[in-house]
């Protein structure tokens, strides 16, 4: 197997507990307490929990949102901790995030076209021309019409407005996108539409995803591989064939026993 | 003769600035009934319960249609007969129990606030029924808890506390909207398990507003599944999950991800989204995302109809179309 293009080593982020007038801390939270796993280019690797279990703090971990407490993040074998800032810029249109709620990521007073094509401003990329082409060719790639272009965030519905977040992601050509719960506000109809926007996506442009999620029958079937959370530690992990067809840890099993199934029995 | 359902609710009709937001939406509960009523956002199933226990915003009023509460009409009601209803015999959950709860009151006093409104009971047994209450709910150390703020408990908790707070009046109905979420999955299970019991011991009729099959088909006894405005099938919860009589309910459960389904394959999606409610289409609301969608269709509206089995309806021109145009 190729070399994995991210791979978290033992990661440890603990957030300190500050109480009294001096502010020194008194206790540590541990979000995330020894977490490791690889993700390999065009593959999903689903971090699934439950509130609490410190799966988005450990995606933010990966984007460089939050600094490790101890432990790596190793992106192409290369330590975020001891990159240049040169490394650091470069790594950030390698990696990139979608969140839960498309309306809050996106700017109310900006057209579409201009959220689209801000990343490729930021980065100075190309010309003014070839951008408004680019941002063209990636709405197309997200299933909406040329129309959308001079409208405003407010003007779409919600999985529409997700489709908006997943072209400004896809804006630099990223390697990987750190999906966090990224269709659970959708409704149901529309989440299955996103969910077979990302495989189909990911067919096309041979992503890495690392889908962070609470929903087991979406991870079960998008995912190649999933890590379990629990309170910060990994409680189980594996491919997701035989994670699903034998569950080893109580806490997993607890978890799948819980899931509402929309069916007869 | 058998007594009158809990709930009646008569060709509800509910509107926003003249357009209707619930649009002739009939169903009963009986009780000891758990009835889901069950669509995505904007289908119009918080606003009609809303309209039930009239807490409709402002902007929004009832038009049309009528609403029993065990055989008399409520939506009649002056106001002040009407307030005394809510929190009595008409209990209701929230989505956020955390914002339900008062967050400046320990939660025991806000249980013990909520007896006392019943007027039938000696204050000085209020506060051993409460704390009994609170052990029925599944709290532990309910002395300890009685004293704390919302702040101090789990989201789970505070659902407790407010099954709590509504179940001790022991309400006739109980509406819960979205009651469980914002909660974890084995929260979740928690909170459906004790609705469930507490249905059992009070014989309440419960009003279950979801957006969850999955918490249907394990929660209810019947479903009314809504489009835009409208009820489009209803039936036992057999009757709707086993063989659906619309084409709304038929794409929306093969479209959910399945712990025992195919993987990573392109899920059966239902094309476009949901209309907004300034552009409603006319006669059948599901007329732009339906495959099966005719002229008649586009011109006029189904009506809710009996579908084959007692008790199951569908409001489609073309539900004997469904088995062969719409097989998986």
């Amino acid at each position: 197997m190729t070399a994995p293009i991210v791979s978290v080593r033992d990661l440890k982020v603990h957030f300190p507990i500050r109480k009294g007038l001096l502010g020194r801390a008194s206790d540590h939270v541990r979000a995330v307490d020894g977490v490791s796993f690889d993700l390999h280019r065009g593959r999903t690797l689903a971090i699934v929990g439950e509130s609490g279990s410190g799966k988005s703090t450990t995606g933010y971990a990966v984007m460089g949102m939050e600094q490790p407490t101890a432990g790596q993040v190793l992106i192409d074998g290369k330590d975020r901790a001891t990159m240049t800032p040169a490394e650091r810029h470069a790594v950030t249109r390698r990696l990139q995030i979608v969140f839960q709620d498309p309306a809050s990521a996106l700017n109310p007073r900006m057209k579409v076209r201009d959220c689209i094509a801000e990343p490729l401003e930021i980065h100075r990329i190309g010309t003014a021309a070839s951008r408004a082409a680019r941002v063209q060719e990636l709405l197309d790639l997200v299933g909406l019409p040329a129309s959308a272009l001079d409208r405003l965030p407010r003007e779409f519905s919600g999985g529409q407005k997700q489709r908006i977040v997943i072209a400004r992601a896809l804006a630099l050509n990223p390697e990987v996108i750190v999906c966090d719960e990224a269709v659970s506000a959708l409704d149901v109809s529309i989440q299955s539409q996103i969910l077979n926007l990302l495989m189909e996506l990911q067919a096309r442009l041979g992503l890495a995803y690392l889908f962070i999620s609470h929903d087991l029958s979406v991870v079960r079937h998008i995912s190649d591989e999933i890590v379990v959370m629990h309170r910060g530690r990994v409680v189980e992990s594996g491919p997701t064939d035989a994670l699903f067809a034998e569950t080893r840890d109580p806490y997993t099993q607890k978890l799948l026993a819980a899931v509402p199934r929309p069916e007869v029995r | 003769m058998t007594a009158p359902p809990v709930l009646a609710v008569q060709d509800l009709r509910i509107e926003i600035a003249g357009q209707p937001v619930v649009d002739g939406v009939t169903f009963d509960i009986a009780a000891g009934e758990t009835l889901a009523v069950v669509g995505e956002s904007g289908c119009g199933k918080s606003m009609a319960s809303l309209g039930i226990i009239r807490l409709l915003p402002d902007v929004a009023r009832q038009s049309a249609g009528q609403i029993e509460l065990e055989g008399a009409r409520i939506d009649t009601l002056p106001e002040r007969r009407m307030n005394p209803l809510r929190g009595g015999r008409i209990g209701m959950i929230f989505q956020e129990p955390v914002a339900s709860l008062d967050p400046l009151m320990p939660v025991g006093k806000q249980i013990a606030e909520a007896l006392a409104l019943d007027g039938s009971i000696a204050s000085a047994d209020i506060r051993p029924r409460m704390l009994e209450m609170l052990e029925r709910v599944g709290i532990d150390r309910p002395d300890l808890r009685a004293g704390q703020y919302p702040f101090e408990l789990s989201g789970g908790m505070c659902q407790r506390i407010m099954i709590a707070m509504t179940m001790i009046r022991r309400p006739v109905l109980l509406i819960a909207d979205e009651p469980t979420t914002a909660l974890d999955v084995t929260i979740q299970k928690q909170i459906l398990d004790l609705m469930a019991e507490m249905r059992r011991e009070t014989g309440a009729a419960v009003m279950l507003i979801t957006h969850d099959m999955g918490v249907v088909a394990e929660s209810a006894d019947r479903v009314a599944v809504m489009y835009a405005g409208r009820v489009v099938e209803t039936g036992t919860v057999a009757q709707v999950f086993t063989r659906p009589r619309h084409p709304y309910s038929t794409m929306l459960l093969r479209t959910i991800p399945r712990l025992d389904g195919a993987r990573k394959v392109a899920l059966p999606a239902i094309p476009g989204a949901v209309p907004d409610i300034r552009s409603w289409p006319a006669g059948c609301r599901f007329n732009t995302r339906c495959p099966l969608a005719t002229d008649q269709c586009r011109a006029a509206v189904p009506p809710l109809d009996p579908a084959g089995a007692p008790g199951h309806a569908s409001a489609c021109w073309h539900r004997d179309r469904i088995d062969t145009e719409l097989a998986p």
